[in-house]
C-alpha cells in the first residue's frame, strides 16, 4: 500500500537542523493495523503527515500504491487525499459551526461528484451516531466529536485510514469505544496506521512500531503471546513507577492506578 | 454542482457572521447606496425637466436678450423690443403661427383685506393661444387691451381661489402694486407650464406691464410659436435675420439675443448632468475603494480564524484552488451583500428625499441597479484575491497545529 524508503525529513532553524525522520524505511501491506509509538518529538506526527500527502520528505521516496507521492501534482496529490486516506485527528478538528452530518459530508464536497446526503449518513450510522446528525459539534461530548471526526475521515471509503492520537484526548473508557470502531473498520478490510503514546492502545494493533529521534528502532507483529508480554512488561514498569513517586511522598493523578489496566 | 456546494458553504459561513459581515461590507453599502440614491435623484431632475420643457412643445422658440462681453466681464444687454414680435409675425408669415412678448414682474395683489404676492406677466393674446391655456370664466386679453394700455388683468386659477373664494371673479377690481386693474377673467386650472407655476400668475397686457406698472423698455423675452416642429430651424434663420435689421446689427457683429430651442436645452441638460454624473461616480469610487479594504480585512481575519479548517479540507481532499475559489466566491458575496443592500438603501433614500421635500422627482434606471451589483461583485472578487490567495498558499501540516 505505502512504501517508504530512506525517508528525512529535515527543519532547519538559524544554524541548527532537527531531523524530525532519519532515514525511515516502512512498508506498509493491506489490510495492517498498525500502531505507531515513541516519545514526544520522535517523529510519528511528521511520518504520518507524509503517508496522507500533506507533507512531502526532505529526501527520500514514498509510493502509494506504486506511485511515487513526490512526482505527483497539488491535483493528484488532493485526489488521493480525497479517494484513498481518512485522516483523523487528536483534536477531532471538526468545523465548529456546522452540524456533524455536514462535517461529515465536507470530503464529498471535493469529490466533485454530485452526491446525496445519504452517503453522509452512512458514514455516521457506521460509527453510531445516526441520531445526532443535526446537532452541531460543540452540542457533542468528546468522543462523539470523534465519532463524528471517523465518519468523516471513512465517508469515501478510504484504503488507509491514519489516526494521531485519536484517544489522546479521551478518557480511558471513550477511548475504548473508539478502539472498537477502529477494530470494526479493520476486520471490514481498512488498512490502519494509528499513533499512540498508550500502550495498552498500542497493543491492539497488529504491528507494533516504536519509533525514536527520527528512527525506527522497533517493529514487532503482536500476536496474544506478545501482547501479554508487553503488557507486562508495562504493567511492572508502571508499579515501580507508582512506587517510587509514593514513596517521595507525591501522588500523580496522571498515573493510572494499575487495577483499572488490567481490565483491558 | 461544486460551486453551488462551495456557495452554500460561504453562505452558511456568512450567517454566522451576520453584524461582522455587514460592517465589511458597509464601504459598499455606502457606495452603492450614494450611486442609486444620487442617481435616481438626477434622472428624476432630467425627467421632470424635460417634461415640463416638452410641456412647452417641439415647436416653440424661446429668444432672450442677449450677452455681451465687455473686457473680462459678460454682462446681459436688454435689446428685445415689444415692436420685435410683431415683426417677427409679420416678415415670417408662413413660418411663425404666433408670436407672445413676455414681461414677467412681481408683486402684491389686494381684494380688499385679502393679500397674495406672486408673478405678474405683461403679455399679449398670442400667449393663450401658444400654450394652450384658455381661460375658465370671462375673457383673455384682447389686442384692443394691448393697443389701450388697458388696467385690466387675468387671474391664475390659484389666485383667484385665494381671493375670492367660490365668488365669481370676473368685473371685480384688484390692487396691483397699489394701481386698480379690473378683473376680466380667470384661466383654467393648469399646474405649470415650462418652470412657471402659472395658476399663481396673474396677467395684465404687455403694454400696461412696462408702460404703466414697471417703466421698462425691454422685454424678458419672446416665445416664438413655429407652423410645425420640423421647422423650427427655417424659423431661427427668419428670426434671426428680421432681429438683426431691426437691431441693426452689422455683418460680422455678434447678436444681441439669444434663441433657444427644446433641443439645444436638452444638449445643455445632459452636459449638466453628465458633469454631475462625473462628480458623483468619483464620490463613489471612492467609498467603493474603502469598501473594497473593509472587505479585504474581514478576509484576511476570516482566513486566520479559519487556519485549522483550511487545514482540514485540504486533509480531506480540497485542491489549494478550491481553497482559493471558496474565499472568493465568499468575498464576493459578501460584496453582492452589500451591493444589494445598497441598491435598496439608496432607493429608500431617495424616495424619502422626494417624499419630504415634495419638489424632487425620483427614477432610479433598471441599468443603475444591474452595475451597482456586477460593479460590488468585481470588488468582492478584487478585495478577495489577497485573503484567498493567503488562504491557499497555506501549509496544511501548520495550519493543523495551529491553535
Ligand atoms: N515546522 C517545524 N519546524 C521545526 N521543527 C519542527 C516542525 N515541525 C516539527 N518539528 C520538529 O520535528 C520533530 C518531530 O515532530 P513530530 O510532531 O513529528 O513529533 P511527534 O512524534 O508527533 O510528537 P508528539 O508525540 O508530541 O506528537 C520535533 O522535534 C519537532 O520539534
Ligand atoms: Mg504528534
Amino acid at each position: 500500500m505505502i512504501k517508504a524508503a530512506q525517508l528525512h525529513k529535515e527543519y532547519r532553524m538559524g544554524d541548527t537542523v532537527v531531523h524530525a525522520l532519519d532515514g525511515v524505511d516502512l512498508h506498509v501491506r493491506p489490510g495492517e493495523f498498525i500502531s505507531l509509538t515513541g516519545a514526544s518529538g520522535s517523529g510519528k506526527s511528521t511520518l504520518m503527515h507524509i503517508f496522507g500527502c500533506l507533507d512531502q520528505p526532505t529526501s527520500g521516496v514514498v509510493a502509494f500504491q506504486g506511485e511515487q507521492i513526490s512526482h505527483m501534482n497539488d491535483k493528484q496529490l488532493a485526489r488521493i487525499r480525497n479517494q484513498h486516506i481518512g485522516f483523523v485527528f487528536q483534536t477531532f478538528n471538526l468545523i465548529n459551526r456546522t452540524s456533524a452530518l455536514e462535517n461529515v459530508a465536507v470530503p464529498l464536497v471535493y469529490t466533485r461528484r454530485s452526491f446525496s446526503k445519504k452517503t453522509a449518513m452512512a458514514a455516521l450510522d457506521r460509527v453510531g451516531l445516526g441520531a445526532r446528525a443535526k446537532h452541531k459539534p460543540s452540542e457533542m461530548s468528546g468522543g462523539e466529536c470523534q465519532r463524528v471526526a471517523i465518519a468523516r475521515a471513512i465517508v469515501n471509503k478510504p484504503l488507509l485510514l491514519l489516526a494521531d492520537e485519536p484517544t489522546g484526548n479521551l478518557d480511558t473508557r471513550t477511548g475504548r469505544q473508539i478502539m472498537q470502531i477502529f477494530h470494526d473498520l479493520h476486520s471490514d478490510g481498512m488498512t490502519i496506521m494509528l499513533v499512540t503514546h498508550e500502550i495498552d492502545v498500542a497493543v491492539q494493533a497488529e504491528r507494533m512500531i516504536q519509533m525514536s529521534d527520527g528512527k525506527i528502532i522497533e517493529d514487532t507483529a503482536i500476536d496474544d503471546e506478545r501482547r501479554e508480554e508487553i503488557l507486562n512488561v508495562a504493567h511492572d514498569e508502571h508499579a515501580k513507577a507508582f512506587r517510587d513517586k509514593a514513596q517521595r511522598g507525591l501522588r500523580s493523578k496522571s498515573l493510572t492506578p494499575p487495577a483499572e489496566r488490567a481490565e483491558s | 454542482m461544486f460551486h453551488l456546494r462551495i456557495m452554500m458553504m460561504a453562505l452558511h459561513g456568512l450567517r454566522q457572521n451576520l453584524v461582522r459581515t455587514m460592517l465589511a461590507t458597509l464601504g459598499v453599502i455606502i457606495g452603492v447606496g450614494a450611486v442609486v440614491s444620487a442617481v435616481s435623484i438626477l434622472q428624476g431632475a432630467e425627467r421632470d425637466i424635460l417634461e415640463r420643457f416638452e410641456s412647452l412643445g417641439a415647436d416653440q422658440i424661446l429668444v432672450f436678450n442677449g450677452s455681451q462681453k465687455r473686457s473680462h466681464r459678460t454682462t446681459r444687454k436688454s435689446s428685445l423690443l415689444p415692436e420685435d414680435a410683431e415683426q417677427i409675425l409679420e416678415e415670417n408669415p408662413d413660418l411663425i403661427r404666433a408670436v407672445a412678448p413676455q414681461f414677467n414682474g412681481g408683486g402684491q395683489t389686494k381684494y380688499y383685506e385679502k393679500n397674495i404676492s406672486g408673478a405678474v406677466l405683461g403679455t399679449t393674446e398670442s400667449y393663450a393661444l401658444i400654450n394652450n391655456y384658455v381661460v375658465e370664466h370671462g375673457r383673455f386679453i384682447t389686442p384692443q387691451h394691448v393697443r389701450g394700455y388697458s388696467m385690466v388683468c387675468v387671474l391664475g386659477y390659484r389666485v383667484a381661489e385665494e381671493l375670492f373664494g367660490a365668488l365669481p371673479a370676473a368685473g371685480k377690481t384688484v390692487k396691483i402694486n397699489g394701481k386698480s386693474f379690473n378683473v376680466i377673467g380667470v384661466m383654467e386650472e393648469k399646474g405649470a407650464l415650462g418652470f412657471v407655476e402659472v395658476d399663481n400668475q396673474i396677467i395684465i397686457p404687455i403694454t400696461t406691464a412696462m408702460g404703466r406698472m414697471f417703466g421698462a423698455s425691454y422685454l424678458t423675452m419672446l416665445v416664438v410659436q413655429c407652423q410645425s416642429a420640423n421647422r423650427v430651424p427655417a424659423c431661427i434663420d427668419g428670426i434671426n435675420k428680421t432681429l438683426r435689421t431691426s437691431h441693426r446689427i452689422r455683418a460680422g457683429q455678434e447678436d444681441d439675443f439669444s434663441v433657444f430651442t427644446q433641443d439645444q436645452f436638452k444638449e445643455q441638460l445632459s452636459q449638466v448632468t453628465r458633469l454631475f454624473g462625473i462628480v458623483l461616480y468619483s464620490i463613489a469610487g471612492i467609498s467603493i475603494v474603502v469598501g473594497a479594504i473593509g472587505i479585504m480585512n474581514i478576509m484576511l481575519v476570516s482566513v486566520t480564524e479559519r487556519t485549522r479548517e483550511i487545514g482540514v479540507r485540504i486533509a480531506v481532499g480540497a485542491r489549494r484552488f478550491d481553497i482559493l475559489k471558496q474565499f472568493l466566491i465568499e468575498a464576493s458575496i459578501i460584496s453582492m451583500l452589500g451591493g444589494a443592500l445598497g441598491v435598496v438603501c439608496g432607493w429608500a433614500m431617495a424616495n424619502f428625499l422626494s417624499e419630504f421635500t415634495q419638489v424632487l422627482e425620483v427614477y432610479t434606471p433598471p441599468i443603475i441597479v444591474f452595475l451597482s451589483l456586477v460593479m460590488a461583485a468585481v470588488v468582492g472578487i478584487l478585495s478577495g484575491i489577497y485573503p484567498a490567495i493567503r488562504a491557499a498558499r497555506l501549509d496544511p501540516v501548520q495550519s493543523l497545529r495551529y491553535e
